[in-house]
């Protein structure tokens, strides 16, 4: 019980604290990225990295805390319309669709799971993906 | 109008062709079109829906995937003209009571066109909707295809379509030739061979080049021209040998219109004998008087001769008076024998054929006495009562005397024989009694309006109602062999018949027997 009510505890306190990290492949992603560069990745401007390798998007869904995070803080959109900027994008083909989860496991599973991909996370538990620093700070200074 | 044969094969077959060009041209391809249309609509619709379907999914569970999937399968389609993403979204008015929903584009791909969101069908293009709804966004997915390919579709049918028409044609022009040269052809044989045989040459035979109807058909012909020159040539000697027959008969008929002349005259010159006793009677009764009067008139000179002697003056002049009537009186009589022969010569002439006025009265009171005293100087004992009831006004009317007294002749003969036999029959009854039987010939004209009727009536055997209808009938009698030629009242109706009359009998047997003739006047 004590556990438990710690770990809410400390969930709670982890996304107030809306910290946002990227993470990438430990293939086919750099070892760091300056902002600009992760900017234009995400909002599908960049779609390949330097080594010709396709770059695969991985977000938080809108409706979860760190999505909204992703939204409001990366991209400055609410959730509604970060859907409409992924789906106006995706509908005139302008960029490969990105992948949105539900749980930042799935997420880092995915990432692990495919070269050259990047995402966005509250905080990597696992040590299958590596942290981008951006501007050579981890997590994200914004 | 009329079309020759080889024209209604070469219209069939251009009928033919034409009907055939126009499915292979019009109908097949419009039908084509409108099967590629609808498959085209299906096709669209789905692919609408699919995209719509895609967008819900990524709208509602931010799962692009669909979209993507469905946006490349549409994009890459050469038939794309573009695809939009219609928003429905609310407008309200500025106090924020009412809103209205409006259409606007949200998204289209290519970026370089710019549709209206009310866009429809048009020519070229094909609009499809599938709706979609989310609680993001909702609205219609707009696709416009290209009805190219369709119409390049259809221009290829049609391509195809006329050459097979062309090849159609080709052969139908191909199948006329054919058919003019198998039907055609021998049939515009067989007609020209049978003008020809029309006119006589039936030496014409067509030639058979086939074993199909058409040549059953000139075979056939073949056989009846055979047919009908041996028929022919039989007629040919048919018709020879009823010309001889013909001729033969025209000298029979020769012979029996000569015999019928000489039976005609010795009808005549029958009835002439039986009125040369009539006539032998009434010749006596002048020359009776002539003679009396002559020895009376020799007697008178004998005394007037004496008187003279006598110086008796007076009575000298009384007795040359009294010869005087008797000359006058042997004058007359002498006079009556005259017309009485010259009457007897104009009876046994043949006619003149040229009618003269006649008094009608007295023809017919001349020839009842004649006829009288004709049977009554065969037969001393034959009596009748004569009674005539002649109308004055009758008077003169155009006649052929000869003939018309003829007729008489022959009915006043025919009434006296009658009454006659009737009298004999009684007589040689059971009974033997005449009774109150008295034999009567009865003779009256009457005048009408434009003609005469003349009746002639006994009181007879009359005639039976079994010969009724022959009596008129050449050489028909009920006389016994030799006493009558049966030409009588055959010869009266052919004399009546020619001077425009009718003759007619009205009788009863046992009682009595009237022919009446009408007369033009």
């Amino acid at each position: 019980m004590l556990t438990a009510v710690f770990l809410l505890f400390f969930q709670l306190s982890k996304s107030q604290d809306n910290s946002l990290v990227a993470v990438g492949n430990h293939t086919g992603t750099p070892s760091e990225m300056k902002y600009s560069e992760l900017k234009a990745i995400l909002m599908g401007e960049t779609q390949r990295w330097k080594n010709g390798k396709r770059i695969l998007i991985a977000l938080m869904k809108p409706n979860t805390p760190t999505g909204q995070t992703t939204s409001s803080r990366i991209y400055d959109m609410s959730g509604d319309e970060l859907n409409k900027f992924w789906l106006a994008l995706v509908f005139q083909g302008k960029a490969a669709a990105p992948t949105f989860f539900n749980s930042e496991t799935e997420l880092e599973h995915f990432v692990a799971q495919n070269p050259g991909a990047i995402g966005i996370i509250d905080e990597p538990v696992t040590n299958d993906i590596k942290v981008i620093p951006i501007d050579g700070k981890t997590p994200l200074n914004l | 109008m009329v079309f020759s044969l080889k024209t209604r094969i070469w219209l069939t077959v251009f009928s033919i062709v034409i009907m055939f060009t126009f499915f292979t041209l019009y109908y097949f391809p419009a039908q084509e079109r409108q099967l590629l249309l609808k498959n085209y609509n299906t096709e669209l619709q789905n692919l609408a829906n699919t995209v719509a379907f895609g967008v819900s999914i990524a709208l509602i569970e931010q799962h692009f995937e669909g979209v993507e999937t469905a946006m490349q399968f549409v994009k890459d389609d050469p038939r794309l003209q573009f695809v939009s993403i219609v928003e429905l979204d609310t407008a309200w008015s500025e106090d924020r009571q009412h809103y209205n929903l409006e259409k606007k584009v949200f998204k289209t791909f290519p970026e370089t066109e710019h549709p209206r969101p009310d866009i429809k069908s048009g020519s070229g293009i094909v609009i499809k909707r599938g709706a979609f709804a989310s609680p993001i966004m909702s609205g219609d997915i707009l696709l416009a295809f290209s009805t190219k390919d369709i119409n390049e579709s259809e221009a290829k049918i049609r391509h195809t379509s006329l050459i097979v028409s062309g090849i159609v044609l080709l052969i139908g022009i191909l199948l006329g030739l054919l058919l003019a040269r198998k039907v055609s052809v021998p049939v515009l044989a067989l007609r020209d061979a049978a003008r020809k045989i029309s006119e006589g040459d039936l030496s014409q035979k067509v030639k058979i080049t086939s074993a199909d109807e058409i040549g059953q058909l000139g075979k056939a012909f073949n056989e009846m021209v055979d047919d009908l020159d041996v028929a022919r040539k039989e007629l040919h000697k048919n018709n020879q040998e009823l010309s001889a027959t013909n001729a033969r008969l025209n000298n029979t008929l020769s012979e029996l219109k000569s015999t019928q002349v000489q039976l005609i005259q010795s009808e005549k010159m029958a009835s002439l004998g039986e009125l040369t006793a009539g006539i032998a009677h009434e010749i006596q009764n002048p020359l009776n008087f002539v003679n009396n009067f002559s020895d009376v008139n020799t007697e008178l000179i004998d005394e007037m001769r004496i008187e003279i002697e006598k110086g008796n003056y007076e009575e000298v002049i009384a007795i040359a008076g009294s010869i005087r009537e008797n000359q006058d009186k042997i004058t007359h009589h002498g006079k009556r024998a005259d017309g009485i022969v010259k009457g007897m010569l104009h009876h046994s002439r043949t006619s003149s054929g040229q009618k003269e006025t006649t008094d009608i009265n007295a023809l017919a009171d001349e020839y009842l006495r004649l006829s009288y005293h004709g049977l009554r100087a065969k037969d001393k004992s034959f009596n009748a009562t004569l009674k005539t009831e002649f109308d004055k006004t009758a008077g003169q009317i155009k006649i052929i005397s000869q003939d018309i007294g003829r007729v008489f002749l022959n009915l006043f003969n025919n009434a006296f024989y009658a009454v006659m036999e009737k009298k004999r029959e009684l007589e040689n009854s059971e009974m033997g009694n005449l009774g109150k039987y008295e034999p009567t010939v009865f003779v009256s004209t009457k005048r009408s309006d434009n003609q005469v009727e003349i009746r002639i009536k006994d009181n007879g055997r009359g005639i039976s109602e079994k010969v009724l209808d022959k009596i008129y009938q050449p050489f028909f009698t009920t006389k016994p062999t030799g006493q009558g030629t049966g030409l009588g009242l055959s010869l009266s109706y052919d004399i009546i018949k020619a001077h425009g009359g009718e003759i007619k009998v009205d009788t009863k047997e046992g009682e009595y027997a009237e022919f009446i003739i009408d007369l033009p006047a």
